[in-house]
């Protein structure tokens, strides 16, 4: 059982089932990937959480070409090409050497998708608690069904995956460090503004992407439709400093959305600010930076044999989408081996 | 410069465009980049720095004597500990091992200390305050260890056998009490003839190891209460105590 439909849990998943496993993944959201994440306005993707993948293990790129083998995207290899700003990138590693970058056409959900591809998902769906039923582990859902397994896999989020250790109870000494360990690390957050102009503007912006220097609003603006074909609009994703999101992370959008738009105004011109229309999404946990880097999944096991363990982008040196791949599949290895 | 830092010298130079299909599966290649005399509190040596092609960690051998074609020249592989090296802690053992090492290789006509740059066996500065908090609060566990970074690096022994291969010795005579070392190093090619357990003298910090018995996870609890984990690999050994003890963590 994995809980969790995003990279880790996706790629964890499909090495179990691969080794013979029966496995199934929930995930409360509608569709898979997690923050690998894309949208669609008015008929056009959008990606508005990570906007490319970026990688070196030989594991993970592998899994990058399986995509376009089975028709599921249509990668743009090497984008973003043009990157301005002397900003730091989310993900210092990205623009590595040996490192390879690529986004795809419809969308960096593509990837998810694929890795989804032959798996038992089941959507709409939000574990609310975890308890121990005899030898095995029961999860509580919010559809008040009860499901119960000999292994669980919480490929979450740090903060979501603690909130969910907090339902079992205390005096199983690996559980209380694996928790105590999780109370040391943290999730940093993103407010995002998507926001369409028209076509001619999309000609006229001179990057894929743009890391500015010295603001302490943006992190990054990604000219998104620059990675679509024939775009019908011109789209652009702003995404915000850690710090900056996170004194506005519990006002409504319409108290930062407008401040966001004007701070890119500052930098692109003033066409930014005033788009034809514009959503937002508060990405509570977005990512996690060095600081909150583990080496390797943790697997917790009960008396009686039932086992709970952990993957996600945190769970794997590196961070970001790569780490979080790494993880699930270092995970799945090691339940496979132990379940030998 | 003294002849033996003059020796080393010839092996930077021959190392200027050495290039190898590498050590192990991350096809690890080192270099001898730089070498000088080193005076130390426990004798001379020459210092030698390497370069390598993974990372940008400087790896450093500390020479006794001419070891090059020679056999069974002592050597003992040490993994960076700021706390402890540098710093005095007393939540391991890691200076008294450095130091012990250095001491007795200082006596000898030849050997080698290797100073690998890596913080408590991989895990990283970082990680390692957290697993001292851990330990703080009592829940210092295998789980939470493991995901830390507290592990037996592969890579290290493949960095470690070229460096050695490097410097030009026929075969070495470890210093460890842990023979699993052993077998890493001949993994990678290295003759090992032989190994000579690295037993600490007796000091007022670590007499706990000789009064109080391993916990079940093989940790030692000093007197102000701080497990002590095996930081460089290594059971410690203090003077008194018999082979081998905790059994596996
Ligand atoms: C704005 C933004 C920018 C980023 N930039 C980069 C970048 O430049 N480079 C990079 O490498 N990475 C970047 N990342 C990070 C990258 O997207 C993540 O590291 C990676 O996608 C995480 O995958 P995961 O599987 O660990 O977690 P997730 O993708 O978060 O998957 C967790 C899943 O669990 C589900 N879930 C949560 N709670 C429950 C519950 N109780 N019950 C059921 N399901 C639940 C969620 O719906 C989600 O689908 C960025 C992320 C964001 C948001
Ligand atoms: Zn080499
Ligand atoms: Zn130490």
């Amino acid at each position: 059982m994995v809980v969790g439909a995003g990279v880790s849990g996706l790629e964890c998943a499909r090495a179990l089932a691969r080794a013979g496993h029966d496995v199934l993944v929930i995930d409360k959201a509608r569709g898979v990937g997690g923050r690998c994440a894309t949208r669609r306005i008015e008929g056009q993707p959008v990606d508005h959480g990570l906007a490319f993948l970026h990688g070196s293990d030989p594991g993970f790129l592998a899994a990058l070409d399986a995509v376009a083998a089975d028709g599921a995207g249509t990668p743009l290899e090497g984008w973003p090409a043009a990157v301005q700003g002397s900003g730091s990138p989310c993900q210092p590693d990205a623009f590595a050497p040996g490192e390879r970058r690529v986004a795809f056409a419809e969308g960096v959900s593509a990837f998810p998708k694929h890795l989804a591809r032959e798996l038992r998902v089941r959507l709409q769906t939000r574990v609310t608690a975890l308890g121990l039923a005899g030898l095995r582990l029961a999860l509580e859902l919010d559809d008040g069904g009860r499901i119960d397994a000999e292994t669980v896999v919480l490929a979450l989020p740090l903060e979501q995956a603690r909130e969910l250790l907090a339902t079992l109870p205390a005096g199983i000494a690996d559980l209380d460090g694996v928790r105590a360990l999780l109370s040391m690390l943290g999730t940093l957050p993103c407010l995002t503004v998507m926001a369409g102009y028209p076509p001619e503007i999309g000609a006229a912006v001179p990057f894929d992407l743009c890391y500015p220097a010295g603001s302490r609003a943006l992190q990054l603006v990604a000219h998104d439709s620059a990675k679509r074909a024939a775009p019908a609009q011109c789209v652009m994703v702003y995404q915000a400093r850690p710090a900056w999101s996170r004194e506005r992370l519990e006002a409504e959008p319409s108290q930062w959305a407008p401040e966001l738009l004007e701070a890119a105004a500052g930098l692109c011109g003033t066409w930014t600010a005033q788009p034809l229309w514009h959503q937002t999404h508060r990405w509570r946990f977005a990512r996690v930076d060095r600081g909150s880097e583990l080496a390797g999944p943790v697997v917790v096991q009960f008396p009686g044999g039932a086992r709970l363990a952990l993957a996600g982008e945190s769970f794997a040196p590196g961070g970001g989408v790569e780490a979080a791949f790494l993880s699930g599949r270092r995970l799945a290895a090691r339940l496979h081996e132990e379940f030998a | 410069m003294t002849s033996v830092t003059a020796g080393l010298q010839h092996l930077v130079e021959r190392d200027r465009d050495h290039e190898c299909e590498g050590y192990g599966p991350n096809h690890l290649c080192v270099r001898l980049v730089g070498a000088a005399d080193l005076p130390t509190r426990f004798g001379e040596f020459s210092i030698v720095a390497f370069w390598n092609n993974r990372d940008a960690k400087e790896h450093v051998a500390i020479v006794r004597g001419d070891v090059r074609d020679r056999e069974q020249v002592p050597c003992r592989v040490h993994s960076e500990c700021l706390t402890g090296d540098a710093l005095g802690s007393l939540r391991c053992d890691c200076r008294d091992q450095l130091e012990a090492a250095l001491r007795r290789i200082g006596e000898l006509p030849q050997g080698i200390v290797l100073y690998m740059r890596q913080e408590g066996r991989g895990i990283g500065l970082i990680n390692k305050v957290r697993a001292y908090a851990l330990q703080d609060r009592g829940l210092d566990t295998v789980e939470a260890n493991l995901a830390l970074g507290f592990r037996d690096d592969e890579r290290d022994y493949a960095i470690a056998a070229h460096m050695i291969h490097s410097l030009g010795v026929k075969s070495i005579r470890l210093m460890t009490n842990n023979p699993q070392k052993v077998e890493q190093l001949q993994q990678y090619g290295i003759e090992v003839d032989g190994r000579d357990p690295h037993i600490l003298p007796p000091n007022p910090h670590n007499l706990f190891y000789l009064q109080t018995k391993a916990n079940r996870s093989g940790h030692f609890i000093d007197f102000a209460g701080k497990p002590h984990l095996a930081e460089q690999g290594d059971w410690v050994r203090v003077e008194g105590m018999p082979e081998r003890i905790p059994e596996e963590e």
